[in-house]
């Protein structure tokens, strides 16, 4: 830096021809290099990039501020981008009221700078209340997280028809007389309730395929969580057939009933009651085991939320997924104790 | 098929029935005739229960025979060994006998209307107007035909038992089968459940009582029998047991006991 004047001076006194050809050399080397100022303001950005690694922001603050406007020389972009560097130094202390400053003065000169208005609303975010920027961010996230609620409800709901039909089915068959039969749906309880769930969608979405059955994700999905949801269904509402008074068996066979018709016109019915608490129980974990099946490549609730927290980073969108599925399992709680007194009416009046 | 008035309703010959070792009904041969009223006495553990539940088919016996107005009936032998014949046989054969229970047993899910409809309309298939028709019918001859649309929940012993009584003659049997009828009634509910048997005794049903009431036994009994270890001891009519048979000692000691 020192050399170009050196070597000014020693031109400007001397007259003869090699001076003259090292004038006329240092001209056009300073027309073609920037100018002097520019060059000065470059060293202010690096300089002020300096003292911002070393930490010393007040230097950094000051130094940065001295890079000029564009109006002063040419534009080479170091005033936005100084600028920018000092907005995110002071959005990093929490001076909200600086950074917008500096932001609307880059703004001022380039109207158009996308990265300043961003920043911008970065800043008024950053600032507003934490309720606000909740909603804002909930009204971000809800229509994707929606999506997945409804996928998880659809399997819920199937679930939900399926197992207790295919879980009484295998109750009776385990009740009943028919030795192969009650071996059966022995097997099937053992297998279904003795293994993860996990695993048990690995194997019909992953291992099934290899013995010649591809399932779509949703079908292996429902198949998955309708085994293993029946295995446990089925079990209690063996046992709530059989914790009705044997009495009552005997009372329905005196009256010259069949076995089928003290079943569905006797026992059953009375098992309604006992079941609810149970059954519903059973319900309240199929709407947090559905998580599960985000694994076999289906897009609900958990894997919605999954995906938008990686993208985004922002826990908002775990509360929401918590607030969601809390929602479900709370109606399904209150529709069971209604449904209990419904069922049981027979008991108080 | 003889189905003339002289042939018993019900014939039972050489009746054994086994809990394990013990032997409940030991080789016992009972003809109930249509009409008769029989009063089984005994204690408790002599197997007058089983033997009535052995009448329609709810316990299985091991050695015997049962003919229903004369026919052979509820068994097959099958590989040497007696079973229980098809199960639509077994359940045509219980819906000609009516039976209460010690405990009623009453369906706790139905009104008592319900309760006494239900085997008209699923055992017997009858439309639901016809049903009800016999079962108010059936509730306004046990006297409770006001209590119809509750649930059995709220009755007391002795409304219960009656409603038994209705939903077991809605069936229209042709034998009634009572296993100790008021054992599990307070005593002054005891009067309503005899009152109702004893109107229907009057109409000419068949019967089958297991009690402890000797003063009830002797009144509608034209037979009693008194049945220990599972054997009868001793039979005869009213007049005859409660003078003649006072003498023999276990008799004596056990009504001394219960009296």
């Amino acid at each position: 830096m020192p050399i170009l004047p050196t070597t000014n001076s020693k031109t400007s006194r001397g007259g003869y021809t090699p001076l003259l050809v090292v004038f006329l050399l240092s001209c056009f080397l300073l027309t073609s290099t920037p100018p002097v100022r520019a060059q000065n303001t470059e060293n202010f950005l690096v300089q002020g990039k300096n003292a911002l690694s070393t930490g010393d922001i007040e230097t950094a603050a000051t130094l940065l501020r001295k890079v000029p406007h564009p109006g002063v020389h040419g534009d080479d972009g170091s005033f936005a981008q100084s600028r920018m560097l000092l907005a995110r130094m002071f959005f990093s202390v929490k001076d909200f009221a600086q950074a917008t400053a500096v932001c609307q003065e880059i703004l001022q000169f380039y109207p158009d700078n996308q990265e300043a208005k961003n920043f911008l609303t970065s800043i008024s975010r950053e600032s507003s209340p934490v309720y606000i920027q909740f909603f804002q961010d909930t009204i971000k996230f809800l229509p994707a997280l929606a999506k997945g609620t409804v996928m998880t409800l659809f399997l819920v709901l199937l679930t939900i028809i399926i197992s207790p039909i295919l879980g009484l089915l295998i109750a009776l068959g385990r009740i009943g007389s028919f030795r192969p039969v009650q071996s059966l749906c022995w097997f099937v309880i053992w297998i279904f309730r003795g293994t993860p769930l996990l695993l048990q969608l690995f194997f019909i979405y992953y291992a099934l395929p290899t013995f010649g059955i591809t399932l779509q994700p949703i079908t292996a999905a429902i198949m998955g969580l309708s085994l293993n949801y029946s295995a446990y269904l089925a079990e209690i509402i063996r046992g709530g057939i059989q914790s009705i008074d044997y009495g009552q068996t005997e009372a329905a066979k005196a009256l010259g009933m069949t076995y089928a018709q003290s079943m569905r016109r006797i026992i059953i019915p009375q098992t309604y009651k006992r079941l609810m608490p149970p059954i519903g129980n059973e319900f309240i974990a199929l709407i947090k085991d559905t998580a599960l099946v985000s694994t076999i490549a289906m897009v609900e609730l958990m894997r919605s939320a999954d995906l938008l927290f990686n993208t985004y980073f922002n826990i908002t969108v775990l509360i929401l997924a918590a607030l969601i599925y809390l929602a479900m399992t709370s109606v399904f709680t209150l529709t069971f104790e209604k449904i209990e007194t419904i069922v049981g009416a027979y008991e108080n009046r | 098929m003889k189905t003339d008035k002289t042939t018993p309703l019900i014939q039972l010959s050489g009746i054994t029935k086994r809990f394990g070792k013990l032997t409940a009904v030991d080789n016992v041969s009972l003809d109930i005739k249509r009409g008769e009223k029989l009063v089984i006495i005994g204690p408790s553990g002599s197997g007058k229960s089983t033997l009535l539940r052995a009448i329609n088919f709810l316990e299985k016996i091991d050695k015997g025979e049962i003919r229903f107005e004369g026919t052979r009936v509820g068994y097959v032998i099958k590989k040497g060994r007696m079973t229980l014949d098809k199960p639509s046989r077994i359940c045509a054969l219980r819906s000609e006998i009516g039976m209460v229970f010690q405990h009623f047993y009453l369906f706790p899910h139905m009104t008592v209307l319900g309760n006494v409809m239900e085997g008209p309309l699923t055992v017997q298939k009858k439309a639901p107007e016809e049903a009800r028709d016999i079962a108010l019918a059936m509730l306004d001859k046990v006297g409770i035909v006001d209590k119809k649309d509750v649930f059995p929940a709220t009755l007391s012993g002795g409304q219960k038992q009656r409603v038994a009584i209705a939903r077991a003659i809605a069936m229209r049997p042709k034998l009634m089968l009572f296993d100790e009828p008021t054992s599990a009634l307070d005593p002054e509910l005891v009067g309503e459940v005899f009152e109702t048997i004893r109107s229907l005794a009057k109409e000419g049903m068949t019967m089958v009582v297991v009690t402890h009431q000797m003063g009830f036994a002797r009144e509608i009994a034209d037979r009693v029998i008194f049945m220990e270890q599972g054997t009868f001891i001793a039979q005869g009519t009213p007049q005859e047991f409660f003078s003649k048979h006072m003498n023999n000692e276990r008799i004596k000691n056990f009504l001394d006991k219960i009296l």
